[in-house]
C-alpha cells in the first residue's frame, strides 16, 4: 500500500487564559512512501515525529493537509476503518486478557466476505481423513512428552504445528486417545467411520435445504455459490493467531498474561496483534526505547525481517539514529515539527542538508567548527580547508568534518587541505585510535577523531588532512550546506 | 497434509466501512452524533431525576400549606411568594428550636472531629512510617472490622455507656456529649487514608530529620502533618457530615431533649398549627422547611468543598 | 532501632488501641456472648444463664413466654429477613448497574463532566432520613407525583399503603440515595484507566461499545468487586431510609410489620423501657453471619473474573 502525506500540518490550540500560545507541532509535512518500504521518522524529542504517526494511524485530527493510502484519502477516516497496525511504545497489552486473547481480539473485528461453506461438514471430512493415518498422531503426540509425560497442551501444540490444523481439531485428536487404546487401528477405523456417517448426515440435511455441497464445500444453490459476509470461525481466528505468533516467534507463550512476560516478548506481542489483521499499513511508536541495549540491536534485526517477510508498508518512529540508519529503506529527518530532509540513510549520512542532520546522524558526532569564506575558499582559522569551483559571497560559515574524515598528515606545516589541531588524548580501541583534541574554532569541548590503529600518533599540535568528501559547510545564519 | 496458507485464502473486510471513503467518513460522523446526543439525553435525564427531590424541597418550604395539600403546583402560584416564605420559615423555626441543635451538632461535631483527627494522626504515623513488630497484621486487623456491621457493636456500646452513668433522662450536657463522641474516635477509614498519605512522603525527608535530631514526634507535626494537608481537610469535613446526618446513635444515648442533634430533632420535631379549635395537623411545608434547614448547610459546605469530598471518598475507590 | 521502634510505635497507638478495644473488640465479643445469655438485665449484668432460646426466638422457633405457643415472634423471619433480602436483591443489582452506565457516560461526554459529577454526587452528602422525609411528601397520596402521573389518591408511602406500593418506594429512594458513591468510585476506576487501551482497541477496530464491554468493564473489574461487596453490606444494613420514609409508629396495628428490615428490627428491641438486649444481640449475630456468608461467595465467585 503507497502512502502519500500531503501538506500535513498540526497545531494544538492554545490557551489564551493560561497564556499558552498555539504548539505547531507538525508543519507542512510532504512524506511518499513506496509500496512495502520501512521508513523511519527520525528526530529529536518533541520533533513532532510521534504527532505524525498519530495522524497516519487516524488517532490525531490534522489541522490541514491529506493522507492518502493508495487511492483513498484517508484524512479524516476513523481509525478503526483504516486497516492499519500500531505497535504503542508501551506496547498497550491488554493487561487482562492473554497472549492469545490479545492476538485474537483485532479479528473478532473483522468479517471475511466469501462464499458460503459448510463448516461442519469441512470439519467432519477433516477427521475421517487424519484418522486414517493413527501411527503418525501416535508418534507426534508421544514426541511431545515433557520428562515423559505426556500433557494435553504440549501435545495440543504439536498436533497444531504438524498438521497445520487448529487447537479446536487437536484437541479433539487429542481426545481420541490413540496413545492409550488397546487396538489403535480398530479406533481409527471406528471413529471414521462416525464421522463419515455426520458427514453424511449434513449432506443430506443440506440437501433438504435444496442446497449441495462442492469439494471446496462451498454451498451452493442450483450450482450458485452464495456470497456471504461473516465473522471469522474459530478455527480460522486459530490459524492465524499461530501464524502471527510464529513470525514473532512468541508461539511458546500464548496462554500467558502480559504481566508474565518480559518487555522483549511483550514488544513481540505487540507487533503480532498488529500483524494479524494483515493491515496493509504497519505503525511503530519508538518500539525499541525500552528495550536494553543488547535486546535492542537483536529486535531491530526482527522488526527488519518480519517486515521483509511480510512485505507490509512500514513506518516507524525513533531518536536514535543508529537504529534509523541500520534498517530503514528511507529516513524523514525531523526538527520542531518540520522536514529537514528524506532520503536513503547513507544518502542522509554522507549528503546533509542542513547542519541540524549533519549533526544528528553519526556516532561519534559531527565535529563543527567556525569558519569563513574568504576569496571563494573556505578557513577554519588560519587553516585553508578547500577552495570552492563555485563562486561564493564571502561570509561566516559552519563547516563540519566527520570523525572519520581525518588523516594524520606527515606535513610540517599546514597545506590547503589541512587542519591544525591540538590533540591532548590518544586512546586506543582496538580496530581504531580515537584522538580527543582541541582547536580555538571548534564549538563545543572536545574534538573526537578517529584514525586507524596501524598509524602513529602523539600529543600534540599535529597537522591533520582532510578527506574532502568529510568536509561539509554550511552558512552561519541559515545552517543550509553550501555546495562547491 | 498442509493446509494452503489459511491467510491468502481469506478475504478480510473491515466491518462498517464502505467502498467510498467519503461515505464511509459521513455515516460515522452521523452516527457519532445521533450516539451523543442520547448520552447526554439520558445523562441529563438522569440528572433532572437526581436533582428533582432538592427542588422540590425548597419549593415545597417556599408555598402555602393549602397549595402544597394540593400537590399539583411546581412552583408556588398562590399568595405572596416572600410573604410565604417568612411565614413558613418563622413558624417553623418557632416550634423547631434549629439554632440550639445546630449548636449542639457543631459542639459534638468539632470535638469529635477534632478528636478523631489528633487519634488519626499518630496512628496513620505509627501504621505508615514505624517499623514493629505485628504491624501488618494489627493493621489487616484493623480493616477487617471495616466489614463488621455497626450493630453489632451498638449493643454493648450502649450498655457501657449506660454503666458509666452517661444514659438516662438525668443527664447533664457534658455527659450526653460524650456519649455520642466517644465510641467514634477511632475511624479506620481515616487511619487507612492518612497511613496512604503518609507513605507517599518520601523516605528521605525522614532520615534527613533524625540525621538533624529531630525526634518522630517533632517530624510528624512539622512535615507530615502540613504535607498531608489536602488528605486532612478532606477527613475534617467527612467527620462534620458525618456527625451533621447522625442518627441512630444519638438518638439511642440521649433522652433529654435540649441535647438532641439536629437529625434526631428533625425527625422528631412536631411543626403542627392548630387548624382548627382543639385540632393539631402537621404542616407539610413546614416540614419541608425544617429539612432545607437540615439539608442546605452540608450542600453548601459541599459545593464549597467538593474538591475534597470528592476526591478523598474517590481514594477508596482505587485501592480496591 | 528496631526495639526502640517497638515501644514508640505502641505508644502512638495507645489510644486507638484502647478506644478500639473498648468500643469495638470487647463490644464484638461481648454482643456475641450476650446473644447467648437468657433474660439478660444490661444495668445489672445479670442472667439466667446460657442458651440457645434467643436466635430460637428471633427465627421465631421458640416461644418468647414458655407454655404460650402465640407468644412466638415471627417478625423477623416473615418480614424482617425477607423484606431486607428483597430490597437488597433489588436495589444491589440495579444501582450498580444504572451507576456503572453513568459514570461510563460521564467519562465519554467533552463538556459539563465536572459540572455532571458533582450533580450526581449530591445525595451521598444529604441526610438521609431528612431527604427522606421529602420523598414521602413527593410520593404523598396528593403528591405531586401522583399529581404528574394521574395518580391521584394512590397511597405509597402512607399509612394504609399497599406493601408492594411502599417497598418500590423504598427500593427507589435507596438506590436514589446509593448513586452517588458508586459513581464516585466508579468514575475514579475510570480515569485510572491508560488512555492507550482505547486507542489500541481503536486500532483494533472496536467499535465503542465493544470496547466497553471487552476493555473498560474488565479493567473496572476490581472496583466493580468492591462495590458489589460493599452495596450488598450496606444495602442489608438499611436503616435510616426507612425511618426517613415512613414515619409510623411501628407498634401500632395495621401494616406494621410490613415494612421493617433486618436493623430496624435489632433498633425495635432496644426500645422502651425495658430493652431487650439478649434478642437484640442474636439478630445482630444472625446478621453479621448472613454478611459474611454472602461476602465470602462473592470473593470466591469473583475470583476468576476479577483482574489486577
Amino acid at each position: 500500500m503507497e502512502i502519500k502525506i500531503k501538506g500535513l500540518t498540526k497545531v494544538f490550540p492554545g490557551d489564551i487564559k493560561k497564556g499558552r500560545k498555539d504548539a505547531i507541532a507538525v508543519h507542512d509535512l510532504d512524506v511518499d512512501v513506496k509500496d512495502g518500504e520501512l521508513i523511519g521518522l527520525l528526530g529529536p524529542s518533541g520533533c513532532g515525529k510521534s504527532t505524525t504517526l498519530y495522524m497516519i494511524a487516524g488517532l490525531l485530527e490534522p489541522t490541514s493537509g491529506e493522507i492518502w493510502f493508495g487511492d483513498d484519502e484517508v484524512t479524516h477516516l476513523s481509525p478503526e476503518k483504516r486497516g492499519i497496525g500500531l505497535v504503542f511504545q508501551n506496547y498497550a497489552l491488554y493487561p487482562h486478557m492473554t497472549v492469545y486473547k490479545n492476538i485474537c481480539f483485532p479479528l473478532t473485528n473483522l468479517r471475511v466476505e466469501e462464499p458460503e461453506k459448510d463448516f461442519d461438514a469441512e470439519g467432519y471430512a477433516l477427521i475421517v481423513k487424519l484418522v486414517k493415518d493413527y501411527a503418525k498422531i501416535i508418534k507426534v503426540i508421544n514426541a511431545s512428552n515433557l520428562n515423559g509425560k505426556i500433557n494435553e497442551a504440549g501435545a495440543v501444540n504439536a498436533l497444531c504445528e504438524t498438521y497445520k490444523i487448529s487447537k479446536y481439531v487437536a484437541a479433539k485428536l487429542y481426545k481420541f486417545n490413540f496413545v492409550g487404546a488397546a487396538d489403535p487401528k480398530a479406533l481409527s477405523e471406528e471413529i471414521a467411520k462416525e464421522y463419515q456417517d455426520k458427514l453424511n448426515n449434513e449432506i443430506a440435511k443440506q440437501k433438504n435445504k435444496g442446497k449441495t455441497i462442492n469439494d471446496k464445500f462451498v454451498l451452493l444453490t442450483d450450482g450458485k455459490p452464495n456470497v456471504i459476509r461473516r465473522k471469522l470461525t474459530k478455527d480460522e481466528m486459530d490459524a492465524l493467531i499461530r501464524e502471527a505468533a510464529r513470525i514473532v516467534q512468541i508461539s511458546d507463550f500464548l496462554d500467558r498474561k502480559p504481566s508474565e512476560l518480559s518487555g522483549g516478548q511483550q514488544q513481540r506481542v505487540a507487533i503480532a496483534r498488529a500483524l494479524v489483521k494483515k493491515p496493509k499499513v504497519l505503525l511503530l511508536d519508538e518500539p525499541l526505547s525500552n528495550l536494553d541495549a543488547r535486546l535492542r540491536i537483536q529486535t531491530r534485526e526482527e522488526i527488519r525481517r518480519i517486515q521483509q517477510d511480510t512485505g507490509i508498508t512500514t513506518i516507524f518512529v525513533t531518536h536514535d539514529q543508529e537504529e534509523a540508519m541500520s534498517i530503514c529503506d528511507d529516513i524523514v529527518v525531523m526538527k520542531l515539527g518540520e522536514e529537514q530532509q528524506i532520503d536513503k540513510p547513507q544518502q542522509v549520512y554522507k549528503d546533509p542538508k542542513n547542519l541540524f542532520v549533519a549533526k544528528f546522524l553519526g556516532t561519534p558526532p559531527i565535529n563543527v567548527f567556525n569558519g569563513v569564506i574568504k576569496n571563494n575558499a573556505i578557513y577554519v582559522g588560519d587553516n585553508k580547508i578547500i577552495t570552492s569551483k563555485k563562486k561564493l559571497p564571502d561570509g561566516e560559515v559552519y563547516v563540519g568534518i566527520r570523525p572519520e574524515g581525518f588523516m594524520v598528515s606527515k606535513d610540517e606545516k599546514a597545506k590547503e587541505g589541512e587542519i591544525t589541531l591540538n590533540v591532548n588524548e590518544v586512546l586506543t580501541m582496538g580496530r581504531d585510535l580515537m584522538l580527543v583534541c582541541s582547536n580555538k574554532e571548534f564549538i563545543g569541548e572536545k574534538i573526537k577523531i578517529i584514525i586507524d590503529s596501524d598509524v602513529e600518533a602523539k600529543v600534540g599540535a599535529t597537522n591533520l588532512k582532510l578527506r574532502e568528501n568529510k568536509v561539509y559547510v554550511f552558512y552561519k545564519k541559515t545552517e543550509e550546506r553550501i555546495y562547491f | 497434509m498442509k493446509n494452503p496458507s489459511i491467510s491468502t485464502r481469506l478475504n478480510l473486510i473491515i466491518p462498517g466501512k464502505q467502498k467510498d471513503i467519503r461515505s464511509t467518513e459521513k455515516r460515522d460522523r452521523v452516527l457519532k452524533a445521533i450516539a451523543m446526543i442520547i448520552l447526554y439525553a439520558i445523562l441529563i435525564i438522569a440528572a433532572i431525576g437526581i436533582l428533582l427531590p432538592f427542588y422540590y424541597m425548597i419549593i415545597a418550604s417556599f408555598m402555602s400549606e393549602a397549595e402544597l395539600k394540593l400537590g399539583s403546583s411546581f412552583w408556588p402560584m398562590q399568595g405572596n411568594f416572600f410573604e410565604n416564605i417568612s411565614y413558613n420559615y418563622t413558624e417553623t423555626l418557632s416550634r423547631f428550636n434549629y439554632f440550639k441543635y445546630v449548636g449542639n451538632t457543631l459542639i459534638v461535631g468539632l470535638l469529635t472531629t477534632v478528636g478523631q483527627m489528633f487519634i488519626t494522626i499518630i496512628s496513620a504515623f505509627a501504621f505508615g512510617r514505624l517499623k514493629f513488630k505485628g504491624r501488618d497484621t494489627l493493621f489487616a486487623i484493623f480493616l477487617a472490622t471495616m466489614m463488621i456491621p455497626g450493630e453489632m457493636m451498638v449493643i454493648t456500646n450502649y450498655t457501657t455507656m449506660s454503666n458509666l452513668g452517661l444514659i438516662g433522662l438525668q443527664t447533664t450536657g457534658l455527659q450526653s456529649f460524650t456519649a455520642m463522641i466517644l465510641p467514634f474516635l477511632t475511624s479506620v477509614f481515616y487511619i487507612y487514608l492518612l497511613r496512604e498519605n503518609f507513605r507517599q512522603i518520601p523516605n528521605e525527608l525522614y532520615l534527613a530529620a533524625k540525621v538533624d535530631g529531630k525526634s518522630d514526634w517533632n517530624y510528624l507535626w512539622k512535615v507530615m502533618v502540613p504535607l498531608s494537608m489536602p488528605t486532612l481537610i478532606t477527613i475534617f469535613i467527612l467527620g462534620i457530615i458525618g456527625s451533621w446526618n447522625a442518627y441512630v446513635w444519638p438518638k439511642l444515648v440521649v433522652s433529654n431533649q435540649d441535647y438532641y442533634l439536629v437529625s434526631v430533632a428533625l425527625r422528631g420535631a412536631t411543626l403542627q398549627l392548630e387548624e382548627r379549635p382543639d385540632t393539631f395537623v402537621t404542616q407539610t411545608s413546614w416540614v419541608m422547611a425544617s429539612t432545607v434547614l437540615v439539608t442546605l448547610p452540608l450542600l453548601i459546605l459541599f459545593i464549597i468543598f467538593r474538591k475534597y469530598i470528592m476526591r478523598g471518598v474517590g481514594r477508596a475507590g482505587i485501592k480496591g | 532501632m528496631e526495639s526502640k521502634n517497638n515501644w514508640k510505635a505502641w505508644l502512638y497507638l495507645a489510644p486507638v488501641l484502647i478506644l478500639m478495644s473498648i468500643f469495638t473488640f470487647y463490644p464484638l465479643i461481648n454482643t456475641f456472648f450476650i446473644s447467648f445469655l437468657k433474660n439478660f438485665d444490661y444495668r445489672s449484668g445479670a442472667n439466667s444463664g446460657f442458651t440457645f432460646d434467643n436466635y430460637g426466638i428471633v427465627l421465631g422457633i421458640t416461644e418468647k413466654v414458655a407454655g404460650i405457643p402465640e407468644s412466638k415472634v415471627t417478625e423477623f423471619v416473615q418480614y424482617a429477613l425477607p423484606n431486607t433480602f428483597l430490597v437488597t436483591f433489588i436495589t444491589v443489582p440495579i444501582s450498580i448497574i444504572l451507576s456503572l452506565l453513568i459514570a461510563i457516560g460521564i467519562n465519554n461526554v467533552k463538556w459539563f463532566k465536572k459540572g455532571l459529577q458533582t450533580i450526581f454526587f449530591m445525595p451521598y452528602v444529604t441526610n438521609i432520613i431528612a431527604v427522606g422525609m421529602v420523598f414521602s411528601v413527593i410520593f404523598g397520596d396528593n403528591g405531586i407525583f401522583n399529581f404528574i402521573f394521574g395518580l391521584s389518591g394512590t397511597k405509597w408511602v402512607t399509612e394504609s399503603a399497599s406493601w408492594q406500593n411502599s417497598m418500590t418506594i423504598l427500593c427507589l429512594y435507596i438506590i436514589w440515595s446509593a448513586l452517588p458513591y458508586k459513581i464516585l468510585i466508579f468514575s475514579s476506576g475510570l480515569q485510572n484507566i491508560d488512555k492507550q487501551y482505547y486507542d489500541a482497541a481503536k486500532i483494533d477496530g472496536s467499535n465503542k461499545w465493544k470496547t466497553t464491554m471487552k476493555i473498560t468493564i474488565p479493567l473496572l473489574s476490581p472496583q466493580i468487586l468492591y462495590i458489589m461487596i460493599t452495596s450488598f453490606i450496606g444495602a442489608f444494613k438499611e436503616y435510616n431510609a426507612v425511618v426517613g420514609l415512613f414515619n409510623r409508629n411501628y407498634t401500632d396495628s395495621g401494616n406494621v410489620h410490613d415494612l421493617t428490615t433486618v436493623v430496624y428490627y435489632i433498633y425495635q428491641q432496644l426500645e422502651g423501657n425495658n430493652p431487650q438486649m439478649h434478642i437484640a444481640a442474636a439478630g445482630a449475630v444472625i446478621l453479621f453471619a448472613i454478611i459474611m456468608v454472602f461476602t465470602f461467595v462473592q470473593m470466591r465467585v469473583s475470583k476468576k473474573r476479577v483482574h489486577y
